[in-house]
Parts: structure tokens; C-alpha cells; sequence
């Protein structure tokens, strides 16, 4: 096995636990020192809203939550898994940008236990747009889940030109919505999770989320591979 | 995009849409019953490992130069050759020795007659010169001319010396991390790598240092260079070290070859002593080096012989550095590394004589020139050093007149095969160069 991202060798060995615990084996699809440079969140002192920065005040909300709050009447409760970090913005240019499908790998396991521990009735992935499906070839969100019952229940109405990623955060915050709704008579009354890949103004999951929470659905929480 | 832009290339483009006046397209992906192969890098991928959703695939192998994959084609226009030619085209004004003379007729006439040849001079024989004439005759020819090299380095290091040499001519620069846009220009210099986005472009390719890392002479580097060439292309490899791949083309006679085993001031390569030093790991462990090591590098410094100490590992930079700062307290050396931030300053340094010597990795192994070093390599026999890594690395010694020879000494923990085929190399060009001696002699 050579690791999926800087294609060095794996030292890697079966023992004989893998083969007599009846599980999946493991195998392992990056090396130790490419797993190290990702960063996981810790939990405590955290901002209640996004997982991240400090939290000021009750209820405990960072500054860019309370904006939210503002502005909804509510906030999200956010999961992020991984720090936005120099290792993980390369991560998403050659697995989203690049288009290197094999690299969800990389993630797939981890993330799709953690989407599955939740207590949600249905999992909304976020979609993409049909232009960005026609040239990228795969939904990155959809990617990273493996096992994972999810519903299509969004989609984009609104085909922007500019992606996300190359706006500055003012001219995110002030991206119309997107998104419709494809069958909103799944989400009366359930508890959804929105899956994303990365959250970092919270435009965008605050737009599905609000979408949401008009069709009437009774909880939303939401999770992001990076934050 | 402007219809140039397409000539002699394969550009990708999505797979609807209308396609330009003039363009042929061609598929990206030939799809088999359990592989997939990429006609632009040749490679055949596992459909598990090419696979997107909905039956589609892409190649993992070249993503870096784009995404192949079926949801693109490829865009072409046969190369037009449509070149306005500026005289003088030659504006280089030196002299070539008699020795170098003579080998660059003959890889004047190989270019002119489209041959795959190969060039097969010594570290430090001046190769770069001796293209100039080939060149500047395929350029009056109205030629489409590529020059590529698998490293990086090197193209940025030739593409000034052409740009000076030809400067009526337009000449382009490709590279992974250039950020100037692609221009059609009639003398294009390249990586490796880019030749793969070529397709039928060029009548004749030169490929310097053939034998360089990380593409040295495969079968991927002769394919690309198949495909970027004409079909009645000719094609010129420059190597101080040709690898077994070439080797085994020289004995099917696909390439005719040209030696020059002589360096440009005439002297032979400096022969490579190989000396056992068993378990000098051990000495590692403990911070120190074999007295043997310690007492040879005493002995360069002490008839003020800068050096080069070569080591196989990263990871034993640090304990070397400590052994011979121990030792050499008072002595002024740098470590180099490939991902040192200070690597480019640090040889700098060196070159100005603020040091006394580097310790390095591989990475110092060609393209750099010091004059009047002495050479060590400290665990040649490490599976890092190839054969020809070898003799690039014995060939950073006697690179100036002023001291053609210089002391180049292998360490070696057992001896392998790839440090015996470098000295044999190293003693076969010398053979051949000291009789090229002895005829110039009686003349």
C-alpha cells in the first residue's frame, strides 16, 4: 500500500486479531506522518454554534454565531471534524478541485461514523450544481459518505458562476439562496443532519438549514469534514 | 481560446459542446473489461481505482497536469509549423574546442536527418553548446524544436543560456509551476512531464539529462516522447549516465551514439574510490563518525580542499552534523536537504567560499558546480544512490582546469551492484577518453 497522498510506502502488517475479529480490516489508505499534519477540534470551550472560536456570553455563541442568531432567530449547532488547516485546504484543492475521486478515501470511514452517530431521522447532503457535476464528475460531500443512508432533498436552483471558495467572506455573506427544495414532505417533523465539506462563513448551511426549517422539519444539526 | 493554442497539442476539453472550425477531437480514456488506460500518460489503472460515480473514470496517474477523464476530450490541430524565421538565428558568439567541434557536426547531421541519437558525454563536457548548431539548422528548417528535461532545475537553467543563444527566436517555458500562460512558439522548453500534452508537435526533441530523477529513462519518458514527436520526428538524449533503458536501445540500435568522454579541459573523470567502512551506522547511533571518515576529511581540509559529503538519509543529517561539529568545531559547513527552505542560499554560500563544505543529500547530485572539490559518499550502497546518481555525484569533482582531478572516495557498508556499475562506467568513459587522448596526440 502506498499512501494516497504523498505516495510513500505503508509499513503495514495483518495480525492475527484483524483476521479472527470477524471486522472489516482496516487497512490504511494514508501514512502516519500525512495523518498527522490534519488537526482534530477538541471540544471543550467551544462556541456552542460552530464548534469554533470563543465562546462570549449565554448562550455560549462566538461572535459570527451570534450574527446568526441575529439574523434567524436561531443558530445551527455545528460539527466540524478537522481544523481548515495549510494540510487540509491542499486536501480539498486535489480532491475537489483536482477531481481525485480516489482521495474520499482518505476521510470516508471517519467522517461517515460520525454522521451516523447522530440521532437524525434523514442526512441531507449538500448538493452541487449540475455545471460543477458535469465537470467534476462526483458530488464531494456525497463522496465522503460510505454505508450512509442519505435523501436527496436539495438542490441548486440558482447556478452561481463563482464557487465559494473564490470569494472573499463579505461577498459569501451576501450569496443569495441557492437552493431548493426537491421533496419537502420528507422533512416535516424530522430531525435532520446537513452534511457538508467545509464550513466557513456558514452561508451556505444557513441557507439549506433555513430552507429546512420553513418546510417545517423539528430539529436540524449539522456536520462538516473541516471547519 | 485562440486556435494555436491547439496546434500539435492534445488540450482537454469537456465533452459537450460545440467544437471549434479546424479541431479534431479525440477520446480521452480507453476503457477495458477490468482496466482503464489514459492515452495521454499510457498508463493502465484498475477500474476500482479510476472509477467516478455513474460509470464514468478518470487517470490517478497524471492528474497533475489535469484531469483525464471521460467526461473531456481532447482538442488538436495538427502542427502547421507556421514559424517567420529572424536572422541571425545563431546569436552566440562562442567557440567550441576541436573535440566538441566535432561531435556537434555530428549532432547537426543526426538532427538533420531526424535520427534518435543519443549523446553520451561526461559530467562537465559542455552538452548545452554543442546543441547550439543542430539547433540553430532546425530553426532555418522552419522545425518545430522541443528541449526537455525531466527536472525542473535544469529547464530553468537552460532556457536563459537559449534565450541568450537565439535571440531572435521565440522561445517558451513550461514547467508545473509556471504561472505564464501557453504560447505557440517555434522552440518550446519543457519538463518531461508537459511533453505529455503534446501530440504529433515536434520534428525534433532534445531530452537533456535523460537519467535525472524522478522521471529518469522509462518506459513512461519514451513514450511521451514518441507521442510529442512527428511521426518522422528525430530525437537527441543527452546523458552523462544513460540508464539500462537507453542501454538496451543502444544494443537493439534504435539510437546511434555519440561519446565525448573527455571534459571540456580535456582531462579524464576522476576515478572512484571505493573503500568498505562496515557498520558506520553504529558509529552514527552514538553521534560520531569512523576515524577513518574523520581523518579523510582532515586531510582534504588540511591541503584546503573544499568538499561535498554526501549521505543517503534525511533522517542521519542530524547525527553527521553533530559528529562533525564535534570534530571540526571550528569549521564553517551548512546541511542541505531537498525540503531545506535555505537550500538555494546555502549553495550560494558554498559557491562564494563563505563554506568549507556541505553536507548533503542526493539532491546535490547534478546540475550544481563547484570548482576544486573533493568528492565523499558516505553508504554509497544505499539502495537511494542509483548507479547513474552515482556518477553525477563522482562527477561534481575536477569540474575546473585549475584542478582537474580531485578525490572521490564511496564508503561503502557492502559492496552492491550499483556502485560497481558506476565505477565501471566511470572507468569505461575513460578507457574510450584516454585513447580519444592518444589519437589527438599523433595528430
Amino acid at each position: 500500500m502506498s499512501c494516497l497522498l504523498c505516495s510513500r510506502e505503508i509499513p503495514y502488517q495483518i495480525t492475527l486479531k484483524d483476521i479472527f475479529s470477524f471486522d472489516e480490516i482496516p487497512t490504511p489508505v494514508i501514512c502516519d506522518s500525512c495523518k498527522n499534519t490534519f488537526t482534530h477540534w477538541d471540544s471543550d470551550n467551544q462556541c456552542k454554534g460552530c464548534g469554533n472560536g470563543k465562546a462570549e456570553g449565554r448562550p455560549q455563541l462566538c461572535k459570527e454565531c451570534q450574527r446568526w442568531q441575529q439574523l434567524y432567530g436561531w443558530h445551527l449547532c455545528h460539527r466540524g471534524l478537522y481544523h481548515y488547516n495549510d494540510a487540509m485546504k491542499n486536501y480539498m484543492q486535489r480532491y475537489k478541485f483536482n477531481g481525485d475521486y480516489r482521495l474520499r478515501l482518505v476521510f470516508q470511514r471517519e467522517f461517515s461514523r460520525v454522521v451516523n452517530q447522530s440521532k437524525a431521522d434523514i442526512i441531507v447532503p449538500i448538493p452541487v450544481a449540475t455545471a460543477t457535476m458535469q465537470t467534476r464528475g462526483f458530488n464531494q460531500v456525497v463522496g465522503l459518505l460510505r454505508e450512509v443512508q442519505y435523501q436527496t432533498v436539495l438542490q441548486v436552483i440558482v447556478e452561481d458562476k463563482d464557487t465559494q471558495s473564490s470569494k472573499s467572506r463579505k461577498e459569501r455573506l451576501k450569496t443569495a439562496q441557492p437552493f431548493g427544495l426537491i421533496s419537502p414532505e420528507k422533512v416535516v417533523n424530522k430531525r435532520v443532519l446537513l452534511v457538508d465539506d467545509v464550513y466557513t462563513t456558514g452561508r451556505t448551511l444557513y441557507h439549506a438549514a433555513s430552507l429546512l426549517k420553513q418546510a417545517g422539519s423539528q430539529w436540524i444539526g449539522s456536520v462538516s469534514l473541516a471547519r | 481560446m485562440d486556435l494555436s493554442d491547439y496546434y500539435g497539442r492534445r488540450i482537454l476539453e469537456r465533452r459537450v459542446g460545440q467544437v471549434p472550425a479546424g479541431v479534431q477531437t479525440f477520446p480521452t480514456i480507453e476503457i477495458g473489461a477490468n482496466t482503464i488506460r489514459c492515452y495521454r500518460c499510457n498508463h493502465i489503472t484498475p477500474k476500482m481505482k479510476a472509477a467516478l460515480p455513474e460509470n464514468e473514470y478518470y487517470c490517478p496517474h497524471c492528474i497533475n497536469l489535469g484531469r483525464v477523464s471521460t467526461l473531456t476530450r481532447f482538442y488538436h490541430v495538427p502542427e502547421p509549423n507556421q514559424f517567420k524565421i529572424n536572422y541571425p538565428v545563431l546569436t552566440w558568439s562562442g567557440k567550441l574546442s576541436a573535440l566538441q567541434q566535432r561531435v556537434s557536426e555530428k549532432v547537426c547531421r543526426g538532427m538533420t536527418a531526424h535520427l534518435h541519437q543519443l549523446l553520451w558525454a561526461v559530467t562537465g563536457a559542455g552538452k548545452t553548446e554543442m546543441m547550439f548548431a543542430g539547433i540553430a539548422a532546425a530553426i532555418e528548417r522552419g522545425e518545430r524544436i522541443g528541449i526537455a528535461s525531466p527536472r525542473v532545475d535544469v529547464c530553468l537553467e537552460l532556457f536563459p543560456r537559449l534565450k541568450a543563444a537565439f535571440a531572435n527566436c521565440d522561445i517558451a517555458l513550461l514547467h508545473g509551476r509556471q504561472e505564464l500562460p501557453y504560447h505557440y512558439a517555434q522552440v518550446t522548453v519543457c519538463t518531461t512531464h508537459q511533453l505529455l500534452k503534446f501530440y504529433h508537435a515536434f520534428d525534433n526533441l532534445i531530452i537533456d539529462e535523460v537519467d535525472a530523477f524522478p522521471y529518469a529513462a522509462n518506459d513512461a519518458l519514451l513514450y511521451a516522447t514518441r507521442q510529442s514527436l512527428k511521426e518522422n520526428g528525430g530525437c537527441l538524449y543527452l546523458t552523462a549516465t544513460p540508464g539500462d533503458v537507453l542501454l538496451r536501445e543502444i544494443k537493439r540500435q534504435r539510437l546511434t551514439v555519440s561519446y565525448l568522454p573527455l571534459r571540456y579541459h580535456g582531462y579524464l573523470l576522476p576515478r572512484i574510490i571505493v573503500r568498505l567502512m562496515f557498520e558506520w551506522r553504529k558509529y552514527l547511533k552514538k553521534d560520531c563518525l569512523p576515524p577513518a571518515v574523520i581523518r579523510q576529511l582532515q586531510r582534504s581540509l588540511e591541503s584546503h580542499h573544499r568538499f561535498l559529503l554526501f549521505i543517503p538519509h534525511v533522517t542521519d543529517l542530524k547525527s553527521v552534523e553533530l559528529a562533525i561539529r564535534h570534530s571540526f568545531a571550528e569549521q564553517r559547513f551548512a546541511t542541505v536537504h531537498a525540503n531545506d527552505s535555505e537550500r538555494l542560499l546555502k549553495v550560494q554560500k558554498m559557491r562564494d567560499g563563505e563554506y568549507d563544505f556541505l553536507i548533503t543529500t542526493s539532491i546535490l547530485e547534478r546540475g550544481v558546480t563547484f570548482p576544486e572539490i573533493d568528492v565523499y559518499v558516505l553508504g554509497a550502497d544505499d539502495p537511494v544512490f542509483s548507479s547513474s546518481a552515482l556518477v553525477q555525484i563522482a562527477g561534481r569533482a575536477g569540474r575546473a582546469k585549475s584542478r582537474p582531478d580531485g578525490t572521490v572516495i564511496f564508503w561503502v557498508n557492502s559492496n552492491s551492484h550499483r556502485v560497481k556499475q558506476a565505477v565501471r562506467q566511470v572507468n569505461y568513459l575513460n578507457k574510450k577518453g584516454q585513447k580519444l587522448k592518444n589519437e589527438l596526440s599523433f595528430v
